[in-house]
């Protein structure tokens, strides 16, 4: 056991030797953590441009533009009908609203005014949103418009001036939007609806994922070096220095998780002091699980090459197919797959902590299994590790 | 009569249908520095890594320092010394943290393991650059450094795999000087290499090696006596008649 700590040591000594590696393991977190707040430190969870064709130029058309205007993260861009095709053309815009020539003469005269949505495809999960807003302007106007024919037929003849309707009918409306009859009140159950906190546990999943590639290449590393044959032929036993690598691969893995999640404790404010300790203790246990089939690459690689693109590939599935950025249907054949994914339990986990407001106790299967993959993985790299080939 | 430190015994190995080592068998006195000569693919590296505990002969039996490899290898592991013919050492650690390392590893503790890598050091005439990175070193210093880490542990039995490739003359003679210091302090040397004047300078006995089999073993002086007048011919003379002139692998 104290020769696998050496060993740790010896890892950590030359980690920090590395001045380009330490900067880079260090500096990534809080990278990461940058693009998060760039991400979701903003105030508006929507944000969007309108992409608009006024071919109209009238009064109502003015009216819908504005209304879209007013609307929180909603920028207006307004374009010639050929510019707006242009960009549909090159998908720059994925969707663009028509305002027809006509459009406010028609519905002055009565008829029956169109607008005309142009998308590539299905317009985009941001098309479509837009494509809502835009109807229910639309219908505002369209309610308004018959609010004041009915006001006014009704009162034909009776000599009330038609300006005076009209800014009666205006002023009801405006109070009615102020104080609707039909009001619609949030209430969020189970965390909060911040989008960070729906992608911070795939964030900090990704991030000990880290520890699977360190891990496979550990012991490579120390055949390409020499050292290993060297070290076996000391009192060190190839388990002692498998134990003693997986330590150090760890330890480097929840250094650099412990950095994100502290930044992410001081600027977002997500965690209790409670929760903070419960995240640490689940990148633990994901980092150990994590290390620990690393450690199985790293037994059956020759060459850093080998070990690198098994590690991929392995990470890869572990992200595709472990809910790490959206959610796989449960019952679903993948959700079959996934349960071969470590990010799936870490995942969870984390989900039940940060957006959930849940207690480590309710983690606690999450938390075997990945510890169950810790000891079982790290056992399974050592029986198969050769040192040279023909060696037991 | 001298004591027999290391005994092989009949050993065999194969990689799956090739015989890289059938049926060796040697001793090597205490105190003795043993030559083990061969052309490439003779199965020199597969006897030495057999010897030193990180492969395990198919059949036969090594005892070293009355500890038999199959029953006790882990207290072979702590008697020996291993310079292998590569260089094994971390190049991002100072020289003094990398002896620290492996004599601690060789199971010296502390303070003491830090007394020894600074003996070690000085021998090999490194003493001021203990803290210097071992990856600016010159290729002379970086194989004294290799050689003095196989000295951490203060090992009875050492195993030098060319320990000289690629250094210049003043290098080389420091190293057999330190080899043959050690001798006399009782230290049992197992060498191989492909300069056959080392081995006549160095060796009491040397064995040759060739398709997994030893085929001559016996002094410099009566290697040479089995092809001519020992004066005249070179231990180069005796392998290549030995082992033929046709190239290996």
């Amino acid at each position: 056991m104290k020769r696998a700590l050496f060993i740790t040591l010896n890892e950590v000594r030359l980690y920090l030797q590395d001045k380009g590696d330490l900067a880079f393991g260090l500096l990534l977190p809080i990278l990461t953590f940058a693009l998060m707040y760039g991400a979701f430190g903003g105030d508006t969870m929507f944000k969007a441009t309108a992409s608009i064709v006024n071919e109209d130029q009238g009064v109502y058309s003015q009216q819908l533009i504005d209304k879209l205007d007013i609307v929180d993260g909603i920028s207006i861009e307004l374009l010639t009908a050929a510019d707006a095709d242009a960009k549909l053309e090159r998908s720059d815009v994925l969707l663009a609203l028509y305002i027809p020539a006509g459009f406010s003469d028609t519905l002055t005269s009565g008829g029956k005014a169109e607008l005309v949505f142009k998308q590539r495809g299905n317009g985009g999960l941001e098309g479509q949103i837009l494509a809502s807003i835009i109807r229910s302007a639309a219908a505002e106007i369209n309610q308004e418009f018959q609010a004041l024919n009915q006001a006014q037929s009704n009162l034909e003849g009776k000599g009330i001036p038609v300006s005076d309707i009209e800014l009666t009918v205006r002023d009801f409306l405006e109070k009615e939007l102020q104080q609707p009859s039909v009001g619609v009140t949030e209430e969020i159950t189970g965390g909060s609806a911040e989008f960070i906190n729906q992608y911070l546990p795939g964030i900090i999943t990704m991030y000990v994922l880290f520890a699977l590639s360190l891990s496979a290449r550990a012991i490579v590393e120390e055949r390409r070096r020499g050292t290993l044959e060297r070290l076996l032929t000391t009192r060190l036993s190839a388990s002692e220095l498998f134990f003693g690598k997986f330590l150090s691969i760890i330890a480097r893995g929840f250094v650099q998780t412990f950095i994100l999640l502290v930044l992410s404790y001081a600027v977002f404010q997500l965690f209790t002091p409670l929760s903070f300790l419960a995240c640490l203790v689940i990148s633990f246990v994901f980092a150990a699980a994590a290390a620990a089939v690393g450690m199985i690459i790293a037994a059956i690689s020759r060459t850093e090459e080998s070990a690198n693109w098994i590690a991929v590939v392995v990470t890869m599935f572990m992200v595709m197919m472990g809910n790490t950025f959206f959610q796989v249907a449960e019952d679903s054949v993948m959700a079959t797959i996934g349960k071969f994914s470590l990010n799936t339990y870490a995942n969870k986990a984390y989900t039940t902590i940060i957006s959930q407001n849940g207690a480590l106790g309710d983690t606690w299967s999450q938390l075997a299994i990945l510890a169950g993959v810790a000891v079982i993985g790290l056992f399974i790299s050592r029986m198969i590790f050769r040192a040279v080939p023909g060696s037991k | 009569m001298a004591e027999e430190f290391v005994v092989v015994k009949e050993i065999h190995k194969s990689f799956k249908d090739f015989k890289a080592v059938n049926g060796v068998s040697f001793s090597i006195n205490k105190g003795e520095i043993f030559g083990l000569l061969g052309p490439n693919g003779a199965g020199k590296t597969t006897t030495i890594r057999m010897l030193s505990t990180v492969l395990e002969a198919d059949s036969g039996d090594i005892i070293i320092g009355g500890h038999s490899i199959k029953q006790e290898a882990e207290a072979v592991r702590s008697i020996i010394g291993v310079c292998p013919q590569d260089l094994a050492l971390y190049e991002d650690l100072s020289a003094l943290d990398n002896m620290v390392f492996f004599g601690r590893m060789a199971g010296v503790e502390g303070k003491a393991a830090r007394a020894q890598a600074m003996k070690n050091l000085e021998l090999m005439g490194l003493e001021d650059r203990a803290k210097g990175k071992v990856a600016k070193f010159s290729g002379g210093m970086k194989r004294r450094i290799n050689l003095a880490i196989a000295l951490m542990g203060s090992p009875q039995l050492l195993f030098l795999d060319e320990p000289t490739v690629g250094i210049d003359p003043q290098s080389r003679n420091h190293i057999f000087e330190n080899i043959q210091g050690l001798q006399k302090r009782g230290l049992t040397v197992l060498y191989t290499t492909h300069y056959m004047e080392e081995a006549d300078r160095l060796c009491n006995r040397i064995a040759i090696m060739d398709g997994g089999q030893i085929i001559a073993l016996d002094t410099s002086y009566n290697l040479k006596s089995q092809i001519g007048s020992p004066e005249k011919v070179t231990l180069e003379d005796v392998f290549l008649k030995l082992t033929g002139r046709s190239l290996r692998d």
